[in-house]
């Protein structure tokens, strides 16, 4: 569905995206992470047709997106801030969706309007607040009846409840009508539910991109503990970071666990267990090689040490 | 659903619409006011008023009403307004996406704006005029194309003055720089040309009237329309303003219509080429068109630094004495730092940033800085020879010159004569252009010489001259002036040029010569007049003539009007025993010759009410009497203006007698 080939983006001196490429199946549901400042909303604005790349390609179902109308109208986007028109209330804007999007459907509208019961459909839709402008975003965007969404922080300020009636209209389209849907999100914990597939960005690259389940097998957390001193590890052993609790190792290991699991299983452990590790988890530990690990930071009689 | 080739965007030109339309209306009730309501108003007592005794009809009424409506003036302000708020969302990151994320094109995008812009400024045109039509039509007015025709010039300087405030708004980031863009824009070249003319003031030999021969071309659309597209409605009375005798009416400026139209349309494609082609991203950004970002800066820096440095230089002449070499020196100087100073200041705000000073700007600024002392050692060393510059002689439509009098030359041999003159005077100009250094005590005064060209131009000089007659002067110096009094105090041409064009064939209608009687035991004064009503009026013009037939021969013995280049200071004492205080003057006129005024015409006054008019066949002459006029005191004493030489006062003793 989405195909971006090594798109470039300068802001002045400055690269946004360096030489970027990703891809979105149709009808997956893409998480986009990373820092910030990594790109994810420069490279949603170029999918939404707003920038136009210095180099490289984006194309959805094959077509270049920059002021191509004809693929715009098959998709909505939600951004981090929403604009309405001024003056306009919940139906004006139905009205205005209704006439530039071609599939929209008013009826489906006026059901998903009944999910929302605490919109008044006739105020003005810039005195609603942040969190009830997202929802009405919402209503309009799945209303669109749109192939693919591309939602950058959909639901930032929306309360609990409201999150999971989103989502759950999101993944009834999605499993319904096959709609795609990339987001860009820093709530990974949300993302880990809804998310089949997830790409990190960092530095205007996306450093992987890879399905959800693929990247919870890439990355291991294994706790182990010997009799003596640890030995030393194989250099086959791809350990991201290790931590050290009295005679419990823990390691964050790269690569196929199983194999880490046989030869750390030769050494005759006291104790080993290999346990799953959460997306924030493989977002902060994968990153870490990037310059962008958490450091510990130890504050102490007024100055502050860095301990790596 | 629009198709992919659509220009409009129905549901997009519904939401402008519904943003606009209530300037859009207070546009229209503005234009009521102004226009239907204000007329029923001023008509509605038509049988009793002044208007229906001089004998206008409802036409007439009806045509000087549409001639004194504002055309331009409502447009310039309505396009810039509407405008603004149809293109609101490119001055806001958050509008300005998601505006570009929705299924509408670039094209629709612009082309809606357009044409929701155009609906709601040009509707209320289209709507006055129509109630305005019909208010004439049932007032009587049966000729109401008048109406039609501001209805057209109000729309199309709407569509002119849209398409600069579209492309104002389309170069910027920022809406408040866009529409100090489009005031910008609107009188650019004016701006420009009072930033060359001040320069020159101070800066180019014989420019320091400049600022006086500003005249508004067609690239100061807002002042041009005004002046060259209206309604003229001209309607006539009689001599005493009893009567209505003629009423005629024009429409001009059609052809400048049309040309401000295709500059309009060419505008608008133009802008919507920078529109496709605009990054997103420089939304808020002080220029966000590449190839303006110099231009803004270099021009800002050229412009500001050459009017500021030579006021700089302007400023320390007025605390010393400058040579012309010395003045250039400092306005050199001060251009090129104040220059670079604007050029840094420019980049910061085209940068949003303090930190401009690296490398490449620095060239950047060094290269500027060699262009603008180039243009500054053009102006000094006069490359397009502007200071030499004295018109073709078959370009000019008339000569003219102020000193002490304003002289016009319209016939070809004086024009030809005063050219060489003025030639002349400019062999040479590195004595001419120190003068005031190099005789700091001679006193003078300026000149001013005029020509208007053929093609409706006027030329401006003007030149410091001192006193011929002081002994220091170079005789280089004397040979460029003194050619010129010479010609100036020629008697055939002061009488031709000081009395006027009738002098030797008018009939002399009037004369007072007033004399000083003293009241409140000689502490104050009062003029008297002998009025001679106990003549007839034939008996009193032959009264006149005599004494007139006296002054032309003071005119020929060189008594009377004669100029020199001396400051009002020179021998002072003398000239004020010899002048008198008395006032003196007459009125000439000829029936079948209209009076050519040297003054209006130097002035280029046109004054359309009293050309049409049967008074501007006579004109009174003011005359500064002195002790030499001898045969012109000999007949207004024989003829009984005065009857004894006491009743002549010198400004010498008028002064000493009642100077308190």
């Amino acid at each position: 569905m989405i195909q971006v080939s090594n798109v470039t983006k300068k802001f002045g001196d400055f690269v946004a995206l360096d030489d970027l490429n990703m891809h979105v199946e149709r009808g997956a549901i893409y998480g986009l992470v990373g820092p910030n400042g990594a790109g994810k909303s420069t490279i949603i604005r170029h999918l939404s047709g707003v920038y136009k790349q210095d180099a490289g390609q984006v194309l959805i179902d094959g077509q270049p997106v920059y002021e191509n109308q004809a693929i715009k109208s098959r998709y909505a986007v939600i951004p981090d801030e929403i604009f309405y028109f001024t003056q306009a209330n919940t139906l004006d804007m139905m009205k205005f969706y209704k006439d530039i999007y071609p599939n929209f459907d008013e009826a489906l509208f006026k059901k998903i309007m009944n999910c929302f019961p605490a919109i008044n459909p006739k105020k003005m839709v810039r005195t609603l607040s942040k969190g009830m402008q997202k929802q009405v975003a919402f209503m309009l965007s799945i209303a669109a009846r749109p192939e693919l969404m591309i939602l950058d922080e959909p639901v930032d300020g929306l309360d609990p409840v409201m999150r999971r009636q989103i989502w759950s209209l999101i993944m009834s389209d999605v499993a319904e009508n096959g709609l795609t849907v990339l987001v860009s999100s820093h709530n990974l914990r949300e993302l880990e539910d809804v998310c089949d597939h997830v790409g990190i960005m960092n530095n205007g690259k996306i450093l992987i991109e890879r399905s959800l389940d693929e990247l919870q097998t890439s990355i291991t957390k294994i706790q182990i503990a010997f009799e003596g001193d640890m030995p030393k590890l194989p250099e086959d052993i791809q350990v991201l970071k290790k931590i050290t609790n009295g005679r419990v190792h823990t390691l964050i290991v790269k690569g196929e666990p199983r194999a880490a699991e046989q030869i750390i299983s030769q050494m005759n452990p006291l104790l080993m267990d290999v346990l799953p590790l959460t997306l924030e988890e493989i977002f902060i530990y994968e990153l870490g090689g990037e310059n962008y690990a958490v450091k510990d930071i130890i504050f102490k009689q007024g100055f502050i040490q860095e301990k790596h | 659903m629009q198709s992919k080739t659509s220009f409009l965007n129905k549901a997009l030109y519904k939401k402008n619409i519904s943003r606009t339309w209530i300037p859009g209306l207070l546009y229209f009730v503005l234009l009521l006011i102004c226009q239907p309501i204000s007329f029923i108003i001023s008509t509605a007592n038509i049988e009793d008023d002044w208007y229906s005794q001089l004998g206008y009809t409802m036409e007439m009424r009806l045509f000087e009403h549409m001639s004194s409506q504002p055309s331009a003036t409502f447009s310039i302000v309505i396009s810039i307004v509407v405008t603004a708020i149809t293109f609101w969302y490119l001055f806001n990151r958050r509008d300005s996406y998601m505006m570009h994320a929705f299924p509408v094109s670039r094209r629709s995008l612009y082309f809606t704006g357009l044409a929701s812009s155009f609906t709601v400024s040009i509707v209320p045109v289209i709507l006055t005029a129509a109630i305005m039509s019909v208010a004439a039509l049932a007032s009587g007015a049966g000729n109401i194309s008048c109406v039609w025709y501001w209805a057209l010039i109000t729309a199309f300087t709407t569509v002119l003055f849209t398409s600069i405030a579209m492309f104002s708004l389309m170069i910027t980031g920022q809406l408040v720089t866009g529409i100090v863009f489009y005031c910008i824009f609107n009188f650019l070249y004016l701006l420009m040309e009072i930033a060359f003319r001040l320069t020159a003031r101070i800066l180019v030999y014989g420019m320091d009237a400049a600022m006086n021969g500003i005249q508004y071309n067609c690239f100061t659309p807002y002042l041009f329309i005004l002046d060259k597209i209206k309604i003229i409605s001209n309607v006539v009375t009689d001599d005493d303003y009893t009567k209505v005798i003629d009423f005629t009416y024009e429409y001009t400026g059609g052809k400048y219509m049309i040309g401000y139209t295709v500059f309009a349309i060419l505008l608008i494609i133009f802008t919507y080429q920078l529109y496709r082609f605009k990054k997103l991203e420089t939304v808020l950004d002080f220029i966000s068109v590449p190839f303006m970002k110099p231009v803004f800066s270099v021009g800002m820096s050229f412009f500001i630094s050459m009017v500021a440095g030579a006021f700089v230089a302007g400023m320390i002449e007025a605390i010393r004495v400058l040579s012309y070499d010395g003045r250039y020196a400092i306005a050199i100087v001060s251009t090129l730092i104040i220059g670079a100073i604007i050029y840094f200041a420019t980049q910061m705000m085209i940068e949003k940033t303090l930190r401009v000073f690296c490398l490449k700007k620095t060239i950047h600024c060094v290269i500027y800085s060699v262009a603008a002392l180039a243009v500054m050692l053009c102006m000094r060393f006069d490359v397009v020879g502007v200071e030499n510059r004295v018109p073709k002689l078959e370009d000019i439509a008339w000569a003219g010159i102020q000193n002490d009098y304003t002289m016009v030359f319209t016939d070809e041999m004086e024009i030809e004569a005063f050219r060489q003159l003025h030639q002349n005077f400019l062999e040479d100009k590195k004595e001419l252009r120190d003068i005031n250094y190099n005789y700091r005590d001679v006193d003078g005064k300026r000149i001013e010489i005029r020509y208007k060209l053929k093609n409706g131009r006027i030329i401006i000089r003007s030149y410091p001259v001192i006193n011929t007659e002081a002994s220091v002067v170079s005789p280089e110096y004397l040979a460029a002036t003194q050619p010129i009094i010479d010609f100036l105090n020629n008697p055939g041409r002061i009488k031709q040029h000081i009395i006027g064009n009738i002098w030797d064939d008018c009939e002399v209608r009037g004369m007072e010569l007033s004399t000083i009687i003293d009241i409140e035991n000689g502490k104050d004064y009062n003029f008297v007049y002998s009025n001679f009503d106990e003549l007839s009026t034939t008996e009193k013009y032959a009264k006149f003539q005599r004494v007139y037939d006296a002054i032309l021969k003071d005119i020929d013995a060189g008594k009377l009007f004669q100029q020199n280049f001396a400051g009002y200071e020179y021998n002072y004492k003398q000239n004020q025993k010899r002048m008198l205080y008395n006032d003196f003057n007459f009125t000439i006129y000829n029936k079948d010759k209209v009076y050519f005024s040297d003054e209006n015409t130097f002035q280029d006054y046109v004054d359309t009410y009293s050309a049409n008019n049967p008074s501007w066949h006579e004109q009174n002459i003011y005359v500064n009497l002195n002790l030499d006029c001898t045969n012109t005191l000999k007949a207004l004493k024989d003829e009984g203006f005065y009857t004894s030489d006491e009743d002549l006062m010198t400004n010498y003793t008028f002064d000493k007698k009642y100077e308190n």
